[in-house]
Order: C-alpha cells, then structure tokens, then sequence
C-alpha cells in the first residue's frame, strides 16, 4: 500500500498544472462567495423587517444556521454536480488515451494501490474545496453564534456527498478513453441521483417511493446538513462510495482482457 | 533469464498469438522481427505482464508471471510502442515517479534516476516539461523509465519506429550502451533488418501468431542475407497478419 501515496502525488501534480483546476476554484469561491453574501443579505432584511413590524414572536423561525448555512450548503452541493465530473473525468480516461496505463499495469502495484491512489487525490482535492467553503460559517462565528456541531455536521455533509459522487466518476472515468464523455455521463448521472427524490414524490407510492428516495444523493444530504446525523446516512455514502471504488478497480483490472 | 512455454493468446476466434516457446540466456540482445500484425505487440505484452495469456507461461528471471506478478514484473524494463509519458511532466519528476512505483528504495532514487537521466543524454532537459520535448527525446525518456530501475530484462517495442535517421543511430547506439551494462538482457522488436544485424545476437522470427526462426544471427543468414530470409518466411503468407498489435 505505500505506492498509494506515490500515486497520489503524481496526481494532485497533475491536476495542479492544468488551469482546469485553477478555473474550477475561481469558479467556485466566486459562485459560492456571491451565495453566501445573497442569502446572508437576506437573512438581514428579514431580521429589519422584524424590527420595523415588531413581530418578535416570529424571531424563533430565524438563526444562522437553518437561514443562512443551510440553504448555502444546498446550493454549494449543486456546484459540486458540475466541479466533480471535471475532476475526476481525466483520472482513468487520460492514463489510457496517453498509454500510460500500460506503464501502471507492468509496474510492480496491485490495481488496489493505482485506484486508490487517484481517489485519495480526488478526496485531497474535495477536502481543500470544502476546506475553504468552511470560511463563510467561520465567519459567522466571529459575528454571532450559530451551532458549531450543525455547522460541522453541514461540512461533512458536503464532504461525504462530493466524495460519494467522485467515486461514482472515477468508475465513469475508467470505462472510457475520452475524458469529455466521462464528464458529461458522470454530470447526467450525478444530476439523475440528485433529481430522483422528486420524481419518487411525483410518480412513486408507498414502499417503491420509500426505496427510490433511498437511492438518491439529496435526501441523505439534506437530512445530515440539518444536523440530523444519523447512522443510515452515513453509511448510505460509505456504502456508495466503496461500491463505485470497487466497481472501478474491477474495470481497471479488466484493461488486461481487451 | 527469460522462458516462455507454449504461449497463446485468442481474442474470441481470432488467434493473435500461438504456441509460442523460446528461451533468452542472460545477456543475449535478441532482434523480434514479423510484419506488421505478425503478433509481436501482443507476445510482448504477454512477457511484461500486462495482459494474460490464453494459455502457456512465462517466466522472468525465476519468477513465473502468473504465479510471482509483482516479483516478475520488477524485474522488467518495459518501452512500449509509444512511450508511456505524461505531457505535463518534468523528465526528471517523471523517472522520479517510474523509480518510486517500480520499487527503488527512497534513499536510492536521486542516485538511480541521475544515472538512468545520464545514461540516456537526458541531463540537460532534466527540468523541461515532456510535452515540448521532440519525439527522439521523447523515445529517450521512454528508454529512461525502462531502467530506472536497473532491471536485468529489457522488452522494447520498436524503440526506433518513426524517428528521423540520426535519432534512430543514437537510441540504438544508446540500447547498446544499455544492453551491455551489467549483462543485460534485451528483446527488443524492429522492422529495421540492418538495425538487428547490428546490435542483436539472436533473432526471432514470427509471422500469423507462430514462431519461424529462432536461432543466431549468423546461423539465421546463412548465405542468404536478412531481408531474404524475412522475406521468405514472413511475406509468403502474406501481411494480411492475423491479429491486432
């Protein structure tokens, strides 16, 4: 396992000398950035209008955290649909156009360590994204006092979704030579896993509805950034993540066959 | 150094290799030659472990690929057809890399990959990125990753296909340069004949996935010179080859 971080490296290097990921984080700081300042701005008007209405029983219905954390983290998880696909499109698809797959499977590594390796970067790469995007709550603390476990609760929530559908793009990655593919099937598929509770609601009853909502990314985001943690959503990512990992791992080793 | 029992490889119906066995004695250079589609792409593959064969086994330096992979494939020094290279990198980041996943102890790696970078007249392109590098140096970093880490078994797969006339004498000056050090043992596929009646001692011939000539350089000419006997064994049956590289 200690060639893991040997890969690794050798791919956060490469994902730091393209612009794509330079872009990627301009894009999202100024996205997430312009959010955060919108629905704070708004979390103020609404406390004005309190004030000017002397309507302090409706005071309870507002904090920090369900006003203005909350509905950020939604949005920066729907930015999250598009940044992971074009992280993780060139992890499998570019070894295999360049060739150098075939430098990684005559090398002396299990397949194991070469999947891991990429994913472990991929995870670097979310943490520094989430990382930074933990900035805005920490500011809210200096001002005023929202719950610090919510908020964590909202930063592994963010976390553990991005990485969850990360593992689902590398398999993506890994079933193709063309890294622009890889990204758009891994954007549909991430977008489907997002959508699916509302089609569960709208088309599905009872058990079949229950088993639908289940299967989608959102519901278990949504419960855990309200800071409900609770063990079935954790394990619903874990259980996400491992299975598209392995799943990736098994096409890796496949190459061999073709 | 190198033994290969009765390999084959089947894609469906189509046979890109059969019943393939020889021997290399430690330190023989050994010239592959066939036509195009011949088989020789995927023999190699097979001898580096990086596909499986339908059938038969091969053995590196005492380990048996099927039984000891990772023993086996440390062993190897591998230059596929193009050379396994990641544009954005810098040469000498990038044998870095190759030394650290093919096992070359930390404390040894600055020492290794100098060496290989040396070897291959790489030393004053060690900083430029791969990607602006031209294609004869392109093939030399190829040639820098395959002994990085000092493998006593070479498998170059036309090392010297598509390079203008004076980088073509210099990768083969620098595979005889390589091949001689400590009693390497090379195989290594070309369709240049004059390029194998000059650095190799052994010649093996494959057309249609099979084994026509295996013997010694000056056994295999005879009377006749190489291109004849290629010409024969090879271009009877046509180069419709049979496989895919």
């Amino acid at each position: 396992m200690r060639h893991v971080l040997v890969i690794a490296g050798r791919e956060l290097n490469s994902i730091f000398s393209t612009p794509v990921a330079y872009v990627m984080f301009a894009v999202y700081f100024v996205f997430s950035g312009f959010t955060f300042f919108l629905s704070l701005t708004g979390f103020l008007a609404a406390l004005q209008q309190i004030q000017a209405f002397q309507r302090f029983d409706l005071l309870d219905q507002f904090n920090l955290n369900s006003s203005v954390i909350e509905p950020s983290f939604g949005v920066f998880s729907f930015v999250f649909l598009f940044l992971v696909p074009l992280l993780t499109m060139r992890t499998f698809a570019e070894e295999r156009a360049n060739g150098t797959i075939e430098l990684l499977l005559t090398s002396p590594l299990s397949v194991w360590e070469i999947v891991l390796g990429k994913y472990l970067a991929i995870l670097a790469v979310l943490g520094m994204l989430v990382g930074v995007t933990a900035l805005y709550p920490a500011m809210l603390f200096y001002f005023g006092d929202p719950e610090l476990l919510q908020t964590l609760a909202g930063l592994i929530a963010l976390f553990l979704y991005a990485a969850a559908f990360a593992a689902l793009g590398c398999l993506i990655s890994a079933l193709t030579r063309s890294q622009m593919s890889a990204a758009l099937v891994t954007f549909f598929a991430g977008l489907i896993l997002f959508l699916i509770d509302y089609f569960a609601e709208v088309g599905l009853q009872g058990t079949a509805q229950e088993v639908v909502r289940y299967f989608g990314l959102r519901a278990h985001f949504e419960q855990l950034v309200s800071g409900v943690v609770r063990s079935d959503d954790l394990v619903y990512f874990v259980v996400f993540g491992v299975f598209f990992i392995s799943t990736a791992r098994a096409v890796t080793e496949s190459l061999r066959w073709r | 150094m190198i033994e290969v029992k009765g390999l084959s490889k089947r894609y469906g119906d189509l046979v890109a290799v059969q019943n393939v066995s020889f021997r290399v004695q430690r330190g023989d250079v050994v010239g592959f030659l066939g036509p195009n589609g011949a088989g020789k792409t995927t023999t190699m593959r097979m001898l580096t472990g990086f596909i499986p064969p339908s059938a038969g086994s091969v053995c590196i330096a005492g380990h048996d690929m099927e039984q000891e992979p990772i023993a086996a494939r440390r062993s190897i020094g591998y230059l596929p057809e193009t050379p396994p290279v990641y544009p954005e990198m810098r040469v000498v980041d990038y044998v870095n890399y190759v030394a650290a996943i093919k096992d070359v102890a930390r404390s040894e790696r600055a020492e290794k990959v100098d060496h290989a970078l040396e070897a291959c007249g790489l030393l004053a392109e060690r900083r430029r990125v791969i990607g602006t590098l031209s294609k004869g140096f392109r093939q030399r970093v190829g040639l820098a990753q395959a002994v990085v880490h000092e493998p006593p078994v070479l498998i170059l797969d036309e090392p010297t296909a598509g390079l203008d006339p004076v980088q073509i004498v210099e990768i083969r000056n620098l595979i005889q340069e390589l091949a001689q050090q400590e009693g390497r043992t090379v195989i290594l596929s070309t369709h240049i004949l004059s390029e194998v009646e000059l650095i190799c001692q052994r010649v093996l011939l494959i057309s249609l996935g099979e084994i026509r000539i295996d013997g010694a350089l000056e056994e295999v000419k005879g009377t006749a010179s190489l291109e004849d006997v290629f010409l024969r064994e090879a271009g009877r049956r046509g180069s419709e080859g049979a496989a895919s590289t």
